[in-house]
């Protein structure tokens, strides 16, 4: 057969003209890089010591993870594990793709929100048969994600919660009211003064373009997302519209927020000293101590007219394992998640970035008892409501954004927002299960 | 040679393009097509069915958050605005560079900026630059021109047309190249022997230059119709998603709202096609009515 193909090339080669046997170097050229093409971007047999992980996490958290990972390779000659930063919407997306072709990394680590959808398209395999009972006894509950009655995730920070942040350069001691919350960050206004009607140094910012930095206020005017099912939104009452007229009024009638502000902006305020206080969470803290804040971290305060505390959401963040994975290599992965689920490494990870722990023992290390931000931050998870994993909470953030928004600019009225905020976030259930 | 020898050996040639093509053009599309008479949501990803035509009519006939004819119509206006700013920018640079101006390689360069920066880093600029408060349009408008602020990012109307001021910026820079190459090919006798007969400046513009450069100028700005129809980067990225209560979106950032958001993966290949379907047929049109396909001499 291969001789004939050869005898048919030559005589055609023979009898053409020579400008067709430049064309026909080229094509032939053409097809090695097809071949070669095809053979790259064939599914290669799985490296059973390459291993690869995306993740989410913000720079300084990847400084931490690139210096255990270096840590683990050196300890351990022959196996290469690459990590993929992807931000979080994309990494929840690209990964839902990823492996519903098969393909993927082999661990993925991020918040707890995505694991409902992970589930819902079985694209990460279940763990409990994995672990053994004495091991995940050594975790804080919260840390394991036990979701449909599958362990799908287990945590090396509980947290990734909202706090108040104060600049200790213009407060000694933070607000526990909103009272008092309202009445220092007036008091700061009016010390450093005004330019054009805008204040030198901001009382207080935040990123309210989100409807995740908004919970706080709604939970401590004492609503939830979700009704006792957990699965039907809850988002017209009174409550909604409360916390709404609150935070408007912050703005609007005491002035001390700035007019627009989305995370950059509130991140820049805050970094640049022209915001005094900062709702954010414990991913960013270790930055504005690294950039020469002098910060301190203290529980949200409590909303007077309910007595509640604001809660924020709190979720674990972890890995999960790809349903793709080859059953060979999950000893290699099991291998090296022990490690960085070790306390070591976490210890190392709580100290530089201030973020709890999920391991109970340490929880009695002296120096996470004497850190005193991780300690306040310890206070603020005990305050905070777990956030809910399951996939109709992505139609109640997207519910919850345009009216939100729309309440901030003026073009909804609380009431009005809390209305179609419920609308759509049915609505949009609906049509996810449609 | 004969012929079933050389249509051989033309197939022969023609099957690595037509396999790349196959799997980067042909499959995803079909599998586009299929999706969109399909019912793959989050709960039915990897069990989706067939349900006929039910996606399009969803589209057309039940109301949507943004509403479908709204962000539809405003599709035509970022498009129709975007790309005669394009154009009229474009090609006045080009009839100034085209002149015997000194340090024109500068402002070359210079004009050509726009386009060598990646959209990403242009529209979060942009971005930052349109805060009410601390960017520097505001600054701007109220120090320097004694002009109230506006609230760029918080009205949709504003919003809007933040993203339009945008992408016009970003955008002119091609327009202005493919004429200037226009004009650069068109003979130089031609204006010389319009001058001997006394024509004004304006006459030999619509006379000789707009005519001449027409042939390139239409297909680039089909091209302009499209790339800017389809823009995702720039309404995403300065709308933060569509901001300020998805009222910013245009038809592809709906589209990939749905999918990638929403996981209505059929509804977005439904929306898909739908847009396909309109620039296409746009694209036919316009080249037909405008007989871009036709030599100028």
């Amino acid at each position: 057969m291969n001789r004939i193909i050869y005898l048919h090339i030559k005589e055609l080669w023979l009898h053409t003209e020579s400008r067709f046997k430049l064309v026909a170097v080229v094509v032939l050229l053409g097809w090695s890089v097809l071949v070669l093409a095809m053979v790259g971007c064939g599914r290669k047999p799985d490296d059973p010591r390459r291993i690869v992980i995306w993740h989410q996490m913000r720079p300084d958290e990847q400084v931490i993870l690139h210096r255990q990972l270096a840590g683990y390779m050196a300890a351990h000659p022959g196996i290469k594990i690459e990590e993929l930063f992807k931000e979080t919407e994309m990494l929840r997306s690209a990964y839902v793709v990823g492996a519903l072709a098969g393909q993927g990394p082999d661990l993925v680590y991020g918040p707890s929100d995505p694991v409902g959808v992970y589930e819902a398209t079985k694209s990460i395999r279940p763990l409990e048969d994995l672990f053994s009972q004495e091991y995940l006894s050594a975790f804080d509950s919260t840390a394991l994600l036990r979701y449909r009655g599958h362990l799908y995730q287990i945590a090396d920070k509980i947290g990734n919660h909202l706090a108040l942040v104060y600049n200790k350069k213009y407060i000694q001691k933070p607000p526990t009211t909103d009272k008092e919350l309202i009445n220092l960050s007036k008091a700061i206004q009016a010390k450093y003064g005004y330019v054009a009607g805008r204040p030198n140094v901001y009382g207080i910012t935040w990123n309210y373009t989100e409807p995740f930095f908004f919970i706080p206020f709604y939970t401590g005017f004492g609503g939830w997302v979700f009704g006792e099912d957990g699965v039907t939104p809850t988002l017209d009452n009174k409550s909604m519209v409360d916390a709404l007229n609150f935070i408007r009024q912050l703005r609007d009638d005491d002035k001390i927020v700035p007019n627009e502000a989305d995370y950059e902006i509130a991140d820049a305020l805050f970094k640049d000293g022209k915001a005094a206080m900062l709702i954010n969470g414990d991913w960013s803290w270790a930055g504005y101590a690294q950039k020469g804040i002098d910060i301190g971290v203290a529980p949200l305060p409590r909303i007077s007219a309910t007595g509640l505390w604001c809660a924020p959401m709190t979720s674990p963040k972890g890995y999960s394992m790809n349903v793709n994975v080859d059953k060979e290599k999950i000893p290699l992965l099991l291998d090296l998640l022990k490690y960085l689920l070790s306390e070591e490494c976490e210890l190392e990870t709580a100290k530089a970035l201030n973020t709890a722990p999920t391991r109970r023992s340490l929880y009695r290390h002296p120096e996470i008892l004497s850190n005193e931000i991780l300690q306040n931050s310890l206070i603020q998870i005990t305050h905070g409501k777990p956030m809910p994993v399951v996939p109709q909470m992505r139609a109640v953030w997207d519910a919850m954004r345009p009216s939100y928004q729309a309440v901030m600019g003026g073009a909804r009225t609380p009431e009005q927002a809390a209305r179609d905020m419920q609308a759509q976030a049915l609505r949009k259930i609906k049509e996810m299960n449609e | 040679m004969n012929t079933d020898r050389t249509k051989q050996f033309i197939g022969f040639l023609v099957i690595p393009s037509f396999v790349l093509l196959a799997a980067v053009v042909f499959y995803p599309f079909l599998y586009n097509v299929a999706l969109a008479f399909g019912n793959m949501n989050l709960n039915k990803i990897r069990d989706w069915q067939f349900i006929g035509f039910r996606q399009f009519i969803k589209i057309f006939t039940e109301p949507s958050q943004p509403d479908f004819y709204a962000v539809f119509g405003k599709t035509i206006i970022w498009t129709v605005v975007n790309v005669a700013f394009h154009v009229i920018l474009g090609v006045f640079l080009a009839l100034l560079l085209n002149q015997k101006i000194k340090g024109k390689a500068i402002y070359r360069t210079l004009l050509i900026l726009p386009w060598a920066i990646p959209q990403y880093i242009v529209a979060l600029t942009w971005r930052g630059m349109f805060n009410y408060e601390y960017g520097s349009i505001n600054l701007i408008l109220t120090k320097f021109l004694g002009m109230p602020a506006v609230e760029w990012l918080r009205s949709p109307t504003e919003a809007f047309i933040a993203c339009i001021i945008t992408n016009v910026w970003l955008g002119f820079p091609f327009m202005m190249v493919v004429a200037l190459g226009a004009l650069q090919s068109i003979p130089h006798e031609l204006y010389e022997a319009a001058e001997i007969d006394g024509a004004s400046w304006w006459h030999k513009l619509r006379t000789i230059t707009l005519p001449l450069i027409r042939p390139v100028m239409i297909p680039a700005i089909t091209l302009g119709i499209v790339w800017t129809f389809n823009n995702l980067n720039i309404v995403w990225l300065v709308s933060n998603g569509g901001e300020p209560s998805d009222r910013t979106h245009i038809l592809v950032s709906f589209v990939y709202k749905a999918a990638f958001n929403f996981y209505s993966f059929s509804y977005a290949a439904a929306l898909s096609l739908v847009i396909f379907l309109l620039l296409l047929t746009f694209s036919m049109v316009f080249m037909k009515q405008s007989k871009a396909t036709e030599g100028a001499y």
